[in-house]
């Protein structure tokens, strides 16, 4: 692959560099702190689910190499279009507008359940080392999500340097502990290189639900617009894998060192059992701190991504207008309160049923769909837009159209797992993201078109009543 | 293509439009930036200097160290200060091209919005 520091065309425009602008060490920090949340502690036990004997770093390898692949497709996309609105962009550019809207309304929902997930996630934890009655889970659930929501009303965000602060001590803490517990006798590993041991498709699946440990590491690219050159979201995007790969290897090492995997898999909080088996007390406080620290990466970047999606989305008049009200310090407060109540239910429904692994094998599912079809966005630009690159993808239509086939090959995998019973078949998560996908066809085909209607019919009527004129002056004949 | 006259002339109503609009100044109390723009087509460049959420100056030229680059071309820039667009479907289409950070892009979009609600 290939990349330069050739500079956008906003840079070439304006040689000034922004007083405040992202370099590669807050952005990569960005990029694995959205990915590296509570809920890969859980996926590190879904891949060993899957992976015959101790053979879950071998598909965690493979996870992080196809990651490369996804890295070097939003690279080139990213170069293309530098903004927040990226996505959009790169779909709607390939595939029209319609389907882009579609699509980034699907893929919207994987940031509520990963919100939701980790609401729960936490909240198990704290209950669990508390050692209080099961039920209190929720209400460290809700008292999560309660604060959360304050705190984004308020407008309060975290600088980039207490950010990357935060997703540099849960790596290298969760690598800390990790490499502890290696030293201490524990389990001989059986079969380290026995991926496929318990069959093609399950190889395929671990391999898959490995990819999802680095979910939502592209999203720095909707920082595009504040790093200091192109180069830096296309190094985050490179070395932000690498950092997820390190810290998900040394649980997985020690997880199956210490823990057997019976017990981590029927655990909602399997970093604590690493915690407890390498270090007593000290080793659940500790892996309680780095979980606590996963929250403040995926609340203040899930509900900032989120709920500015949702505003834009409501100002372009794809969703209703309620949604880009603001309140006194410019946060559109109720996309913010509605994304907060849909992860409160959707954390609820987890908590009430205690399937928190389908939530896992939804969220790979949708994930490696948004790989699938970034790789076929790209194959189609490569033929049909002559736009400006600063990086370019290295054999570009076959890397991406390997991408494209293989991601939606591990989206099938995924969507027909069943990470509880990993020698059944299950269909529910792959129902699941066809009727969030449905949901959102129907909405973009049948209500946009109303909204659209409307907007137009109350323009003509402010302009009828002369409440509403072009205040721009005629230009003289 | 507008010449540099209308949008001067354009950027004049949009500074007293948000001078004067009491909400708009009460939500931007704490946002203090200095703005860059760029017409793509005409090669026009201007500055606006926010303290505390009243612009206090626009200049020909940039002045200063930027927070915020807006680009566009110089007509949209004329139908945005006069109100007569709303300007994210054009910024989701890649049209008004933006270097800032996502909350300083929110903060203009905002703007917009708070002072022409049905744009």
């Amino acid at each position: 692959m290939s990349g330069g520091d050739t500079p956008s065309t906003l840079t070439d425009h304006h040689p000034h560099h922004l007083r405040r602008s992202v370099g590669t060490v807050t952005a990569t920090a960005t990029s694995a702190g959205l990915a590296f949340a509570a809920i890969n502690f859980i996926g590190v036990v879904s891949v060993a689910t899957f992976a015959a004997g101790s053979s879950a770093w071998l598909a965690i390898l493979i996870g992080g190499l196809l990651a490369f692949v996804v890295s070097g497709v939003f690279s080139e996309l990213n170069g293309m279009w530098p903004t927040a609105a990226g996505v959009r962009l790169y779909i709607s550019s390939a595939f029209g507008v319609r389907a882009a809207l579609i699509i980034t309304l699907t893929y919207m929902t994987t940031v509520i359940l990963v919100i939701a997930a980790d609401a729960f996630l936490i909240g198990a934890a704290i209950q669990h080392v508390l050692d209080e009655p099961p039920a209190l889970a929720y209400v460290w659930i809700l008292a999560l999500l309660v604060i959360a929501t304050l705190l984004n009303l308020r407008g309060i965000t975290m600088a980039g340097r207490v950010q990357s602060i935060v997703t540099y001590t849960v790596l290298a803490g969760t690598v800390l502990l990790s490499i502890v517990a290696l030293t201490k006798p524990g389990i001989v590993p059986e079969t380290p290189f026995a991926l496929f041991g318990n069959g093609v498709m399950s190889g395929f699946q671990a391999i898959a639900f490995a990819l999802f440990l680095f979910a939502a590491f592209e999203w720095v690219t909707t920082t595009a617009e504040e790093a200091r050159k192109p180069s830096v979201i296309t190094r985050a995007l490179f070395i932000g894998p690498v950092l997820i790969w390190l810290a998900a290897t040394a649980f997985a090492l020690g997880l199956d060192h210490l823990v057997p995997k019976d017990v981590a898999h029927g655990s909602a909080y399997p970093q604590l059992l690493l915690g407890q088996a390498a270090l007593g007390r000290v080793g659940v406080i500790w892996m309680l701190g780095v979980t606590v620290l996963t929250a403040i990466n995926t609340f203040n970047g899930g509900f900032l991504v989120a709920s500015r999606f949702v505003y834009a989305a409501a100002r372009e008049g794809n969703l209703p207008r309620s949604f880009a009200k603001l309140n006194m310090r410019a946060v559109p407060w109720l996309a913010v309160v509605v994304l907060a109540a849909v992860s409160a239910v959707v954390g609820a429904l987890v908590f009430a049923t205690g399937r928190w692994l389908l939530l896992v094998a939804v969220g790979a599912a949708l994930e490696a769909s948004v790989f699938a079809i970034a790789s076929a966005a790209l194959l189609k630009l490569r033929r049909t837009s002559d736009r400006h690159r600063p990086f370019r993808l290295w054999a570009g239509p076959a890397v991406a159209g390997f991408g494209a086939v293989l991601f939606a090959g591990l989206a099938l995998a995924s969507g027909f797992s069943d990470p509880e019973i990993p020698t059944q078949f299950s269909a529910a998560p792959a129902l699941i993201v066809l009727g969030l996908g449905a949901v959102s066809t129907v909405y973009v085909l049948f209500v946009v078109p109303r909204l659209h209607r409307a907007a137009a019919a109350r323009r003509a009527a402010a302009r009828a009543s002369g409440e509403r004129v072009r205040r721009r002056p005629q230009r003289p004949a | 293509m507008a010449n540099w006259d209308e949008v001067d002339e354009a950027l004049e109503d949009y500074t007293v439009s948000c001078n004067t609009n009491e909400r708009l100044r009460k939500m931007q109390r704490d946002w203090t930036r200095m703005l860059h723009f760029v017409c793509n087509d005409t090669s026009d460049t201007f500055s606006m200097d926010v303290q505390a959420g009243e612009i206090v100056s626009t200049s020909q030229g940039h002045t200063g160290v930027p927070d915020i680059v807006v680009t566009t071309d110089s007509e949209t820039f004329c139908d945005m200060f006069w109100g007569d667009i709303n300007p994210m479907p054009k910024y989701l289409r890649g049209e008004i091209q933006v270097r800032g950070s996502q909350e300083d892009i929110m903060r203009i979009d905002a703007i917009s919005y708070v002072i022409w609600p049905d744009a």
